[in-house]
């Protein structure tokens, strides 16, 4: 008999896109719906910088084509908004008024860039990058300019900067030694990421703070508390990340940083489920609830929950101590494995 | 004629119109005291029923649209008597009910704000109304002057009686003088609505204990009636091991010990313990102290903080950490003073009747944070045995307690509420405690009804974001402690963000016999708030219960708008060919017998 089972799918990102793949493949007649905020199939998204200094076309960018999404009979919804989960009648409402039915919910809405509340004033004058949608948007801003001020730090912020050096742009980096959230740099830190970026030819301010952001004329001018002043084209903030959950808040579905969950990926909530960067675990190797990060965690993660979606009880484990390197900086991660390590994609 | 009678309970229109009063003969006024109309209010008001002192919030906002402040500031005042303060530091159930904050309907209306705006943009030359009663020769004492004994105080002087307040402290105010930090109170302002109230001829006597430097029994003795409104003082302890070394503060006392000027020793690393307001006050004075490292340390989540959206920005923006899921367990000391704290983690879990979610400790989660101190704000309890022993025999109901010549208000009966609600409490009280000196009742809730013929909103007033409201950046906040964070909206913004308010005292109706049943109202409901109905349950407080719908023409017995859904946009009124919807104004207010 037919699987009468509708599996909607929050997210478009690897968590989301192997999660389905385990339902198709185990579950040949259920209906499965991932939904995207964003315009475009799933891609890779640790090679947007590749993409933003044409290295990668939009082709190569993405994993999997609309065509392929037919073949495995997954209905896919681009550019479409969650805004409400009601879970008594498990329906999801988006921001377009339409709202639809689901026996099972996975919920793998990722991460957005964090916005220091330091910098809420500012955020109109902030540049992101977080997704194909706003590399698009600046792409050919982005090769035209000829200075940046980088706000923060943080992996992706390291890499967008090792992306403009290459470019020959010129680029100043006001660091926040807590823009590696969950981590705070240590001064010895510090100090070891301004050489190595000094000899990158970057400008490095630290151990200061914004005082202004002034926009006129699409240029923008950055005065910092030590009376530093800079006039450059772009600003971008690189702060870390915080799971993508708005839509989630007020639906009865716990939350902290992150969606809570268990260590099967089950939340509060019978029959929603979380994974992937947007999901909160207890670790007790830590003694404390981490998010994971990184391309192979969500794969795990999102191919984990659908097995569970389907009756197993299948319990998702530490992948052992690791660390990353922030510009010679060893950060000690213990839940996470490489981030972004490309090899493995 | 009564002036109930003109409002036909059979026939639910105005009769008579032309016979009201002669002064109101052109606005066609009604006052009801039939259930169904307080059930409507209270059903399609949300906002004015989530407050405990039922503001007339619409009615405010509207006059701060109409530019008219200090007309705001009597209609907030003849619910609450210090609209000033409570516009600052208001737990704001009003804002958790608006309509505005529904799903899908944007974010709620900056009703605090507002209030605010109220008493800040008022006339420099505005006069205060107090309609009083003439004297009674009758006394009664007060005992504590926050808020709830303030407007015991306040009403009962209204009524007559002659008001003495004992208060134990230097200054009068409670916990808004010593409880709440000056950046979000400022004193002034604090003892300017504190004088309008005494004005009323209150006396008020400083540094008296009762229970300690008078007796109750001497008070009952001397006064016709005595008011016990001495509130929550007495904290709640963490009770765990390390309680009791240096450096180690009670949130309340270290409130007190700042309101009163001294510089209790924090450090540069904090941990608060608690998640009410007083936590966060707690934790946003040790930044003023010089701490460095603030956290804010919580047993659920933010989402079961006790505090408003603005207040978690506030505190976040001033560098102050919370960390969810955690529960001290031991605070370690070097014999004397403290140096760290052991928390264990948790987790939420659900508890079934009441439903609620608790958090459980996770076994074998203990970690320890190094402090220089340790701030622990749980909350407190009522004092109950320093004014009287006797105290435990008063009978209570609801938010009163009375026996005899003695009642009691505000949190001292509650618990510990917010001071809004300390307000109401207090209203209630002097209320009751007039009728036991009067020998009857002497005021009355009606609703008030007036015909209204606009909407008096355009329905693109629907999508104007909220307006955040203005403070001073970082250095100023610590140049000194007392300079007051939030500034206020400035005349142009109150305008904007009164834009926003529904209007949800405007009823909407719709005349089955007028109706041509076109539909035309339902196509352009932006909401699902028009419907053809087959009937309509009737609550016995007056309130309706869920409309019972049908699609069958046959079925049909109206076509009527649910005011408890609807955003008063005003788009069915115009599409309208036969005229036949009616807007009402509706208003809950108080007159005399």
């Amino acid at each position: 008999m037919p699987s009468k089972d509708h599996y909607v799918i929050i997210g478009n990102g690897p968590a989301g896109n192997h999660a389905a793949a385990v339902l198709r493949k185990k579950d040949a007649d259920a209906r499965i719906t991932i939904i995207s905020d964003e315009c475009i199939p799933y891609y890779y998204k640790p090679k947007l910088t590749g993409f933003i200094t044409d290295n990668i076309s939009r082709k190569d960018l993405l994993v999997l084509s609309l065509e392929s999404y037919a073949k495995n009979n997954i209905r896919v919804r681009l550019g479409q908004q969650v805004t409400r989960i009601e879970t008594d009648s498990k329906t999801l409402h988006f921001d377009h008024m339409e709202k639809i039915r689901y026996t099972k919910l996975i919920i793998a809405s990722g991460c957005n860039s964090r916005v220091l509340p330091s910098m809420e004033l500012y955020e109109e004058s902030l540049k992101f990058v977080t997704s194909y949608t706003d590399v698009m948007e600046y792409k050919d801003q982005i090769k035209n300019a000829k200075e940046f001020f980088v706000f923060g730090g943080d992996f992706v912020g390291f890499k967008f900067l090792r992306m403009l050096n290459a470019m020959g742009k010129k680029v100043t980096i006001l660091i926040y030694p807590h823009a590696f959230w969950p981590h705070n740099l240590s001064d010895a830190m510090l100090d070891q990421m301004v050489a190595s970026l000094e000899k990158m030819n970057v400008k490095v301010i630290v151990r200061d703070d914004i005082k202004q952001i002034k926009e006129s004329h699409g240029a923008y001018q950055i005065n910092t508390q030590k009376g530093i002043e800079k006039k450059v084209d772009m600003v971008f903030s690189f702060n870390g990340m915080i799971p993508n959950i708005n839509f989630v808040m007020g639906s009865g579905i716990d939350c902290d940083h992150g969606i809570l969950v268990d260590e099967y990926l089950k939340t509060n909530i019978d029959n929603i489920y979380a994974c992937g960067s947007c999901a909160q675990i207890y670790n007790p190797a830590v003694k404390s609830y981490t998010t994971s990060i990184g391309w192979p965690n969500a794969v795990s993660q999102g191919e984990v929950v659908a097995q569970n979606v389907l009756g197993e009880n299948k319990v998702i484990t530490s992948v052992g101590r690791k660390y990353f390197d922030l510009e010679g900086v060893k950060i000690k991660t213990t839940w996470w494995k490489d981030i972004d390590d490309e090899s493995q994609l | 004629m009564k002036r109930n009678d003109l409002y036909s309970k059979e026939e639910r229109v105005f009769k008579d119109k032309n016979k009201i009063y002669s002064a109101q003969s052109v606005k066609q006024i009604a006052y009801s005291t039939d259930a169904r109309d307080f059930g409507q209010v209270a059903q399609s008001v949300p906002c004015q029923e989530a407050c405990p002192a039922k503001t007339n919030i619409p009615g405010y906002i509207r006059c701060v649209h109409d530019k008219r402040y200090g007309r705001a500031y009597e209609l907030n005042r003849s619910a609450n008597v210090l609209p000033g303060v409570l516009g600052r530091i208001c737990s704001r159930p009003c804002e958790a009910a608006c309509r505005h904050g529904e799903p899908d309907n944007g974010q709620s209306v900056g009703i605090c704000h507002l209030k605010r705006s109220c008493a800040d943009l008022k006339p420099a030359s505005h006069r205060i109304i107090e309609g009083l009663y003439s004297p009674t020769d009758k006394k009664v004492a007060v005992i504590g002057s926050g808020p709830a004994g303030l407007a015991v105080a306040h009403d009962l002087a209204i009524f007559g009686h002659k008001v003495m307040i004992y208060e134990s402290m230097e200054k009068p105010g409670g916990m808004l003088m010593y409880g709440i930090p000056e950046f979000r109170l400022p004193r002034d302002l604090l003892m300017l609505e504190i004088k309008n109230i005494l004005r009323m001829g209150i006396e008020l006597t400083t540094g008296k204990s009762i229970g300690v430097d008078i007796e109750l029994a001497q008070l009952e003795k001397e006064y016709d009636a005595v008011v016990v409104a001495t509130g929550c003082v007495t904290p709640r302890k963490l009770g765990i091991e390390g309680e009791d070394l240096e450096n180690v503060h009670n949130g309340l006392e270290f409130m007190e010990a700042i309101n009163e000027g001294k510089t209790p020793f924090v450090g540069k690393k904090v941990a608060v313990i608690g998640a009410g307001f007083t936590a966060v006050d707690c934790a946003r004075s040790a930044i003023r102290l010089g701490a460095t490292d603030v956290s804010l340390n919580i047993r659920k989540t933010e989402e079961y903080m006790r505090i408003d959206e603005s207040e978690k920005h506030e505190a976040q923006f001033e560098g102050i950490k919370t960390n969810s899921l955690v529960q001290p367990s031991r605070i370690i000391g070097d014999g004397q003073k403290v140096t760290g704290i052991e928390f264990v983690r948790t987790r939420l879990e659900k508890i079934d009747t009441p439903p609620f979610r608790t958090s459980v400790r996770i076994k074998n989660s203990e970690f320890i944070v190094q402090v220089d101190s340790v701030i622990a704000a749980l909350g407190q309890s009522p004092d109950v045995d320093t004014v009287s022993k006797d105290l435990k025999k008063l009978k209570r109901q609801d938010d009163q307690a009375w026996k005899g010549k003695v009642f009691a208000a505000g949190d001292f009966v509650t618990g510990s509420t917010d001071v809004i609600s300390a307000i109401a409490g207090g209203r209630k009280c002097a209320r009751r405690i007039d009728e036991q000196l009067n020998g009857e009742k002497r005021r009355q809730r009606v609703v008030r009804l007036e015909e209204h013929k606009t909407t008096d909103r355009p329905r693109a007033f629907d999508f104007i974001p909220k307006l955040e409201m203005n403070t001073i950046d970082m250095k100023k906040r610590l140049v000194k402690a007392g300079n007051e964070v939030e500034t206020g909206y400035i005349d142009e913004q109150a305008f904007e963000e009164s834009k926003r308010c529904y209007l949800c005292n405007l009823k909407y109706e719709i005349d089955p016999l007028a109706c041509i049943y076109c539909s035309a109202c339902i196509d352009v409901a932006p909401k699902d708030c028009i419907k053809m109905i087959k009937d309509i349950p009737m609550n016995p407080d007056g309130t309706y219960g869920e409309y019972e719908e049908t699609s069958d023409w046959n079925d049909v017995v109206s076509i009527t708008i649910e005011n408890a859904n609807c955003i008063r946009c005003g788009q069915c009124l115009a599409v309208c060919p036969m005229d036949c919807i009616s807007v009402t104004k509706t208003e809950l207010i108080e007159i005399d017998i």
